[in-house]
């Protein structure tokens, strides 16, 4: 059966069954609706019986589908729900928590005496307490809008999204493609010692793919991947997106990209699209303002960072023009929320990390901001799942479009005479405070006196982040943001992944240091005799 | 603690007694988990974590479906949640449009019984366990030294069951610990860790004395001009820049003209047989091997002794069962742990060859550069040591690397005895030895510590 006829077979029954699978998580959340507050009372009263000074109850349900697609072949269909409750306490200035799926109101509370324990498992030779700043109280619930919800359309429709990916590559003369969909929902009920008891739901989604081309007589191949961002929100996003055009625009860019010449390595201007900007910004702007790692608290994997409590309101960050704004407000962000994990309120909580070039602010979470001299958190707590410790996790940080509205890519890059056009986020790698980062693109254009003049390859750019954004003298206008980010950000031990949206504009940077990535392999780059691919003559 | 063989078969025969479908696959997997987390010499968060996933694959000829969950009905597997498990896999099932990839279930198979199961972790309290940290910390204090670490003991089972009369049901513990410390003036930074199955082996002091001393050597670094140059990699960074090569062999690619493995190997050639790599790396997985034991089974495939690398030869390619069948060759399943074969230097000695170079304790963010050669990028990190004249010559500040593991294992010339260890993002079972690389294109400084 082709694909046609598949779609046929199966329209009918699609949306009744698909519905039906949505119902049921939808039903179970209405009767952890009932359930909630008698759960949080007995986990609750439990853990103050037990001798917590603070306390919350977390149930978290999170449903997620998957969908991946290669060549003309459905090779994964999937879904998962998770369901389950932590308890998280502060007893004698220590932190403990447990976490199970258990939600009887006896399996509450014995994951509240569990937490209790594993505090006072540390009694007698901590030396530091932990301190929460207090919460305001808050009993509501917020559900981000979402226009079509994704987990209502039907498969075959999304199927066929994803198969029209790979068909219009095909078409292009891809020698391979893979389109995918994630889609997840997450339904928090939380309660705590404050007396808030929030309801929330949000749900998210990103297709994405990616498309191979082959050269038979060189043995060299090229890939190109979408540059396609999540958004918090409804299917309409896809149908939004041009993404078979861009499937085949990106054929035809690998097709150029095989044939491009290698770059001349050494300082250059760069103007960086928001395609892959985003990126950027999250690696040298993101990270290193997080405070639990400026306080060493994410030292043995994340790492520390550069961006030291002492450098708040002093550190030149950026160039005057440039500012970062961070927030869990934005519409479509996928951080977008009404409350964080900790309870705190995102709306009013907005906030600069650098100013007009000068670093402001932390990220912070509950019980950080005390530490260095801040009132309160800016609601920035997050797990990402029930059985997830709740850690600081980046709201949507987005640069600060320039103020002339008609400055666009096109008019910064005639402002270059040697330099590059970087498209599309590609490998990026960063040390652990933060200072020497690597990143490379999917398209990297050439500039030659202010216009594009042909592809490149074998291109990187590196650099220390301070110098980087202080090397920066043009911004696109508000016209020309865009909104890109993460649906899988990393962080913590155990490591938990979180969403992530930002905001950028094209911007120039002037006289980045431009690796050649073959030169840095040490390889030769003639074409050779009877080879599939290159000759690796090592240096 | 866990859960019995018995208490699994069970499960997963209630579950799969009631698919209509052509056939149909689960996995099961409990898990008892503790995570203990310090900063700055006091304990930051612990996390016990109870936890069932239930995983059900269903299919019709070639359409299927997977559907997961956890929720089993609070706890308990009701046949109420096992009804509507399956009605909605197989409902998802009939939807999905056929794939002309997909694989019948394997049939029984007999398989070793992994050693990766120790009855003293399983049955440790955290509030037993939680204390092993104290010397760490309070050595830490007394140095004068910060340090954060995490301590993580996973007490698990997996299942896997199907309606061909497939059956495996497997355990394992295993208590991992890492640390890192911090000097408060000075920059120094270092990092130690361990692995092991049974909790009676465990000794945290000496991982914490061992973090705390490079911390301390590694203060008021100087800098180094970048350069290709000779380097001694500790256990830790060899491991993760030969896993992500061990990871990368793999038949299809090669196949289809996208492996790096495509730029050492002639068109007609097949690259099994050929000597690719340097003539000092053997490389194998063995998951019955007590230094860094593991499931025997990947997917219900057997897992056994495998060499991939040995003497310089590639041996075995990875290759899924629906490529395997294409192309006429028998399945082989990736690695599940690792195994580089050392010389049994000891480190001192590795240094003493070394006439000018660098020694490197760890390395961070290793991502790939270029597929075509399978250049990667990273930064070393957490100790970093100038070598002059076959003695340690002070601390470095850190590097950037622009390096393949292909180029690295080219140009191994020494190596020691290999320790199991973990990596900068994952703590699958790894023993590594520390090696000697010559031209190692350490390509900018980095200002972290």
């Amino acid at each position: 059966m082709d694909r046609r006829d598949w779609l046929k077979s199966v329209t009918v029954g699609g949306v009744a069954v698909l519905a039906a699978r949505w119902d049921l998580a939808a039903a179970k959340a209405a009767e952890v609706d009932d359930r909630f507050a008698r759960l949080a009372d007995a986990a609750l009263d439990r853990a103050g019986q037990l001798g917590a000074k603070f306390a919350d109850f977390r149930i978290m349900q999170t449903e997620t589908e998957s969908l991946f697609v290669r060549e003309q072949m459905v090779q994964a269909v999937s879904a998962a729900t998770s369901l389950g409750c932590s308890v998280r306490v502060v007893v004698d200035g220590a932190w403990g928590f447990a976490a199970s799926e258990d939600l009887s109101g006896e399996g509450v509370a014995r994951l509240a005496a569990e937490a209790v324990a594993i505090a006072r498992a540390q009694a007698g030779w901590r030396k530091r307490r932990v301190e929460i700043e207090s919460l305001p109280r808050h009993v509501g619930r917020f559900d981000q809008p979402a226009g079509v919800d994704p987990f209502a359309v039907p498969l075959e429709r999304k199927v066929e999204t994803l198969l029209g990916i790979t068909a219009a590559a095909g078409a292009a003369g891809a020698n391979f493609c893979h389109a995918s969909l994630q889609q997840v929902r997450e339904r928090t009920w939380l309660a705590n010692t404050f007396g808030s008891r929030i309801i929330q739901s949000r749900v998210r989604l990103q297709p994405g793919f990616a498309v191979t081309v082959t050269d038979e007589k060189t043995g060299r191949f090229a890939e190109r991947e979408g540059s396609v961002p999540p958004r918090g929100g409804g299917w309409e996003h896809v149908t939004s997106l041009a993404l078979t055009a861009d499937a085949a625009r990106a054929v035809e860019e690998a097709r150029e990209k095989l044939a491009a010449p290698s770059v001349e390595p050494g300082r250059k201007d760069l103007v960086i699209a928001p395609s892959n900007l985003w990126l950027t910004i999250h690696e040298t702007v993101g990270h290193p303002t997080e405070l639990d790692r400026a306080l060493g608290d994410e030292a043995n994997f994340a790492g520390t960072s550069f961006c030291t409590p002492d450098k708040l309101d002093r550190l030149r960050y950026a160039s005057d023009i440039v500012s970062f704004r961070g927030e869990r407000t934005e519409p479509g962000g996928v951080a977008t929320t009404a409350f964080d994990d900790d309870g705190a309120p995102t709306a009013g909580r907005e906030f600069f990390i650098v100013e007009k070039g000068v670093f402001r602010s932390y990220q912070m979470a509950l019980g950080q901001a005390g530490r260095i001299g801040r009132q309160e958190s800016n609601a920035c707590g997050y797990a990402e799942s029930f059985d997830a410790f709740p850690l600081q996790r980046m709201p949507n940080i987005s640069l600060v479009p320039g103020r002339d509205p008609a400055v666009t890519a096109e008019s910064l890059i005639a402002g270059v005479d040697d330099g590059i056009f970087i498209e599309g986020n590609g490998s990026w790698s960063i040390d652990q405070q933060r200072y020497n980062f690597q990143f490379t693109g999917q398209v990297f254009h050439r500039i030659k006196n202010g216009r594009l003049a042909g592809m490149l390859r074998d291109v990187a750019y590196q650099g220390n982040s301070v110098d980087f954004w202080n090397a920066c003298d043009g911004l696109g206008g508000p016209l020309s943001r865009e909104l890109y980010g993460a649906l899988h950000c990393g962080k913590g031990q155990p490591q938990q992944a979180a969403p992530v949206s930002h905001g950028a504009v094209p911007a120039r940077f002037r006289r980045i240091n431009v690796l050649n990535t073959a030169e840095q392999a040490g390889a030769k780059t003639a074409a050779c005799e009877g080879c599939q691919g290159l000759v690796r003559r090592w240096a | 603690m866990g859960m019995t063989a018995n208490a699994a078969r069970t499960i997963c025969e209630r579950v799969l007694r009631l698919v209509h479908a052509d056939s149909a696959e689960v996995r099961l997997a409990v898990g008892d988990d503790l995570h203990v987390r310090h900063a700055s010499n006091d304990i930051t968060s612990n996390a016990l974590i109870h936890r069932t996933d239930l995983s059900l694959t269903v299919s019709y000829g070639r359409r299927s479906a997977t559907l997961s969950t956890n929720q089993l009905g609070g706890g308990q597997l009701d046949d109420a949640s096992i009804r509507r498990l399956v009605d909605r896999a197989q409902a998802m099932a009939k939807l999905a449009p056929e794939n002309p990839e997909h694989m019948p279930p394997l049939g029984p198979t007999e398989f070793a019984t992994p050693v990766t199961w120790a009855e003293a972790t399983a049955a440790a309290s955290p509030e037993a366990v939680i204390p092993s940290i104290r010397p760490v910390i309070e050595r830490a204090r007394d140095a004068g030294v910060d340090t954060a670490g995490y301590l993580k003991r996973t007490v698990g089972g997996s299942t896997l069951a199907n309606t061909s009369g497939l059956f495996v049901h497997q355990r394992s513990t295993t208590v991992g610990f890492s640390v890192t410390a911090r000097t408060p003036t000075g920059r120094g930074s270092g990092w130690a860790s361990t692995q092991v199955t049974d909790i009676r082996d465990l000794d945290l002091g000496p991982v914490g004395d061992r973090a705390v001393r490079k911390a301390l050597d590694s203060r008021n670094p100087g800098e180094r001009p970048p350069a290709r140059t000779t380097v001694v990699l500790e256990p830790a960074a060899v491991r993760d820049l030969v896993s992500w090569l061990v990871h990368s062999l793999d038949r299809r690619p090669f196949d289809e003209g996208r492996s790096f493995l495509n730029g050492l190997a002639k068109a007609d050639e097949d690259p099994v047989g050929r000597k690719l790599f340097g003539g000092r790396a053997t490389i194998f997985s063995d998951p019955l091997d007590a230094s860094a034991p593991c499931p025997t089974h990947a997917d219900g495939l057997p897992l056994v002794r495998t060499p991939w690398i040995n003497a310089g030869v590639l041996k075995t390619l990875a290759v899924g069962r629906f490529w395997a069948g294409k192309q006429g060759v028998a399945p082989q399943p990736g690695p599940g742990n690792l195994i580089m074969q050392g010389e049994g230097r000891s480190l001192d000695e590795l240094v003493g060859m070394v006439e000018d170079g660098v020694l490197v304790t760890r390395i961070w963010y290793l991502r790939s550069v270029d597929p075509q050669t399978l250049l990667l990028t990273g930064l070393t990190r957490d100790g970093t040591f100038a070598i002059s004249k076959g003695r340690l010559a002070g601390p470095v500040k850190n590097f950037r690397f622009n390096v393949s593991p292909v180029q690295m294992l080219e140009r191994l010339v020494a190596s020691g005895v290999p320790t199991r260890v973990l990596g900068a993002e994952s703590d699958s079972p790894v023993c590594m030895p520390p090696i000697v690389v010559e031209d190692f294109n350490l390509s900018s400084v980095s200002d972290a510590s």
